[in-house]
């Protein structure tokens, strides 16, 4: 572009044609100048950005940054003097050194960008509202059978407060806001801004606990520091008044609002006014498990110190050493095909397959066994398993029951912060292992959520309705009925239902067919009113993700026993009995079988049983009516020739 | 040939029913088959876990591999004998007689429908059976095609990488569940009806050794092979011209 505009600017041409020349030769360099300024905000390398080649990690001793209420371009440094003292920006503190737009590209903060291909569906958000029945998977990216948030209409800021708990913030929490009265909520609150501290902060005293009360107290600009050991937090930006400034607060009318407050710990400064942070590159599990936990809810095992750990972590392994992710931190999700989308360089060698086959690589070098993974050879296994099985489906989650069982995750259930509802009945109910299809066709171990939630049918597509709305329409009619203490479903009987449904048909807000989804039906009213269910629409359907962890070790792989661990009629394999979970009367406890998730008629050899099993009957019952047959004439002649004698 | 036995006061007549290769062919196939159901009974077991006894038969055996072993060593023999049969049958003058002896004709049904009427008490007398009853023959052609479906079945468990490669159709599963299903028919069949009739009915409790021998007694051969006999003095009276038994045998 340099040569193009420079020859442009220099060609020996005609002075007719000299100043058009010369300008085009303008616009050219005017281009390629205002291209490389756009592109500074994510190429420019900081500090940070670029390894010296150490593997030592870098001391993190430094000053603690905010940008300036009044110009945001400017940077102001806290200092424990500071009236009023205010909590320090990760985009100002940690972005001085490293390039903050970049990371904030990645994985864990990209969902509201709708130029992200979403790959894989994962998990999901669940909305649970148990005074109306419902558990709805949610997500930004457009994952089949997920809602987005704001078509129950959650925006952002409800969004954060519901979930930002288990978000290492920005993506939904640096959005801007075209409602005024979020804006004016937005000047209290302050952001959430990527909270770089939930992952690589390695000071045991670091509370992430804490960023989830900050989340739902709406101190957004507080959270991350406030999970800090050498930083405190009180007060709630939630019921400040609209009036209220926290750059310049002003004593408050009511007395018991506590405005959000910070304090640093004494010596929490050094002589030059800068903090110690206990950094380190590589994240460690722990950070990992506060949103990446699971509890299988089966009688044994519950406890941590009854259960194992995935194979990986017992072998010294980190999350990172697969999850692996540079600068940009388009960490690498690691399955089968990722690489096919993912613009991470190492998303091919990063999977099962990648680590311990090496087949997908490009390079020159071997890349199967890194870090001593073992390459499996898999003998005596037709090879037709491994087209159409994941790796997972054999080494991943809990060896499979005849019933599945019930699972609480982390960002699900907000395991790991505080006043956690512990009841195995909490809301939402996901169970798990369900061996279903892949996009990519392979079985692999999922979880699965049944949703159920209030919508619209509208050119047979069912859409959300407002959760606040099904409140007000037809709350007082679920409010007849008791919650359960648990936390569990809320039970809702076929005239609950009706009711419900007449009552939305009546709402403005509500543009079409108002339905009922739940436990994979659709209900709704007919044209005399009645209620009625239909079972295969696509909306009932339940969510899927697949699972990976915790990965058991090769000893205890499905089939390592015997082909029956999954070849045969009682195999959970196929024949597992996945709970149908609804808040429907007389539908909950139902279950249906494993192989009804491959969306396949059932393997022929259940057919073949069936043959045999009256093959047997038919042809036995025949024989044994043949010898008696024989013994009845037997015994006749036998009695003919007694009574003879006698 | 025809053999007598016992004292003056009970002379019995024996008919040489079964030669050597015959004898042989239906031992092996019975060691085999006992030991295939003893060693294939726990092996069905293990996948279902209600049936905890079969755990205490493996214990017995000492591991599952050294059942597998036995089992597939008992198939092994199952299959060298079915193969040796098929030889039997087409390569050897006995062998193709019995053959076409045991193929089934109209008077199998004729004799079906008659000795039913005769169970149910509907006519006066069974019917006169040759060299191979009905049931005798229904024993040999489920035998015959058990093997067949017991083979084929077995050998994809066997050999599962081969089987999904060449016979992709033909699913693991899919032969286990044959392999197993036939396997309860073929016993039930076997230890009840097989059983019953050659060992345990009346007038052979508690067994007989003609499997062992070969040999069949007079009475036995005209009560249950009448058709058998009468054609043998009427083979043997068109010999020798005069008599009206068959004179054959031998005084034991």
């Amino acid at each position: 572009m340099i040569a193009t505009g420079v020859l442009l600017w220099l060609a020996p041409l005609e002075k007719k044609l000299l100043f058009l020349t010369r300008l085009m030769g303008l616009i050219f360099l005017t281009g390629l100048v205002s291209t490389l300024y756009g592109a500074a905000d994510t190429t420019e390398k900081l500090l940070g950005d670029e390894s010296d080649g150490s593997r030592a990690i870098p001391n993190h001793l430094i000053e603690l940054l905010i940008a300036d209420p009044i110009d945001e371009n400017k940077v102001v440094k806290i200092t424990p003097d500071d009236k009023p003292l205010l909590p320090f920006s990760t985009r100002q503190t940690c972005g001085a050194c490293h390039n903050y737009k970049t990371i904030c590209s990645g994985w864990h903060f990209n969902a509201p960008d709708p130029n992200i291909l979403p790959g894989r569906p994962a998990q999901p958000w669940i909305l649970v509202d148990t005074a109306t029945a419902t558990q709805i998977p949610l997500s930004h990216r457009p994952w089949p059978g997920t809602s987005r948030p704001e078509q129950l209409g959650l925006t952002p800021r409800k969004f954060l407060e519901l979930f930002g708990r288990h978000t290492p913030g920005s993506g939904v929490g640096e959005q801007e806001s075209t409602n005024s009265d979020e804006i004016t909520r937005e000047f209290i609150s302050g952001k959430l801004e990527a909270n770089c501290l939930s992952c690589h902060d390695a000071d045991p005293a670091h509370n992430q606990a804490e960023y989830a009360i900050q989340a739902a107290r709406e101190n957004f600009r507080w959270a991350a520091a406030a999970t800090c050991g050498f930083a405190s937090v009180s007060g709630a930006a939630k019921y400040m008044p609209d009036d209220y400034d926290p750059f310049m607060p002003m004593p408050l009318e009511h007395p018991k609002l506590v405005p959000p407050t910070i304090s640093y710990r004494v010596n929490t400064f050094d002589e030059k006014k800068r903090v110690f942070f206990n950094i380190v590159r590589e994240v460690p599990a722990e950070r990992c498990y506060f949103c990446h936990s699971n509890m299988y809810l089966v009688k044994k095992e519950t406890e941590k110190w009854e259960s194992d750990q995935d194979v990986h972590l017992a072998a010294g392994l980190t999350c990172v050493d697969c999850h692996r992710n540079g600068i940009d931190h388009n960490i690498t999700r690691g399955y089968e095909g990722e690489e096919t989308i993912s613009a991470n360089p190492l998303a091919a060698t990063s999977s099962c397959q990648g680590c311990h086959l090496g087949e997908k690589s490009s390079s020159s070098t071997p890349v199967a066994g890194r870090l001593g993974a073992p390459v499996p050879k898999h003998p005596g296994i037709p090879p037709v398993h491994f087209d159409k099985l994941s790796c997972t489906a054999c080494h991943s989650g809990p060896w499979p029951a005849q019933k599945t069982t019930l699972v609480k995750t982390s960002r699900a259930h907000r395991l790991g912060t505080l006043n956690v509802n512990k009841s195995p009945d909490a809301m939402p109910h996901i169970v798990s292992p369900v061996f279903a299809k892949q996009p990519n066709g392979k079985i692999a171990p999922h979880k699965l959520i049944w949703p159920a939630f209030w919508g619209v049918l509208k050119d047979q597509n069912v859409t959300p309705i407002d959760i606040e709305v099904v409140r007000q329409t037809a709350g007082e009619i679920f409010a007849k009925e008791k919650l359960t203490v648990s936390g569990g479903w809320l039970s809702l009987g076929a005239e609950h239902i009706t009711e419900a449904l007449k009552k939305l048909s009546s709402e403005k807000s509500v543009d079409g067919k108002p339905v009922y989804v739940a436990g994979g039906g659709l209900y709704y009213l007919d044209e005399t009113g009645k209620l009625c269910q239909q079972d295969n629409h696509p909306a009932a359907k339940p969510y899927l993700w697949p699972i990976a962890h915790d990965v058991r070790p090769a000893a205890q792989a499905l089939g390592v026993r015997r082909c029956e661990d999954c070849h045969s009629p009682e195999a959970p394999f196929f024949f597992g009995k996945v709970w149908v979970d609804s808040p429907v009367q007389g539908k909950d406890g139902v279950f249906r079988e494993m192989m009804d998730m491959y969306e396949i008629g059932g393997p022929v050899y259940v057919r073949v049983n069936w043959f045999f099993k009256l093959l047997i009957i038919g042809v036995m019952t025949l024989l044994i009516l043949h010898i008696l047959g024989d013994l009845y004439r037997r015994g006749l002649l036998w009695l003919g020739k007694r009574f003879k004698r006698s | 040939m025809r053999q007598t036995s016992g004292t003056k006061a009970e002379e019995r007549e024996f008919f040489q029913r079964f030669g050597l290769q015959f004898r042989v062919q239906h031992t092996l196939l019975f060691l085999s088959t006992i030991t295939l159901i003893i060693t294939g009974v726990p092996l069905w077991c293990l996948g279902r876990p209600e049936y905890g006894w079969s755990q205490a038969v493996v214990s017995t055996f000492g591991s599952i591999d050294v059942i597998r072993y036995i089992h597939r060593a008992g198939a092994a023999v199952l299959i060298l004998v079915s193969i040796y049969h098929l030889y039997y049958t087409m390569f050897t003058k006995e062998g193709r007689r019995e053959f076409i002896e045991l193929l089934p004709r109209q008077k199998d049904v004729i004799d079906v429908t008659i000795n039913s009427l005769y169970f149910l008490g509907l006519v006066k007398y069974r019917p006169g059976f040759g060299r191979y009853t009905y049931y005798e023959k229904f024993d040999y052609w489920a035998v015959y095609w058990g093997c067949v479906i017991m083979i084929g079945t077995g050998l994809v468990l066997w050999f599962p990488g081969v089987a999904a490669r060449y016979v992709p159709w033909f699913t693991y599963e899919l032969a286990a569940e044959v392999h197993a299903d036939e396997a309860i028919l073929a016993a039930l069949a076997l230890f009840i009806w097989h059983f019953y009739n050659v060992h345990f009915n009346p007038s052979r409790f508690p067994g007989t050794l003609l499997w062992w021998h070969g040999k069949i007694s007079r009475e036995e051969m005209m009560h249950d092979h009448v058709l058998e006999y009468y054609k043998k003095a009427l083979a043997q009276t068109k010999s020798k011209g005069q008599k009206t038994e068959p004179q054959n045998g031998t005084t034991v």
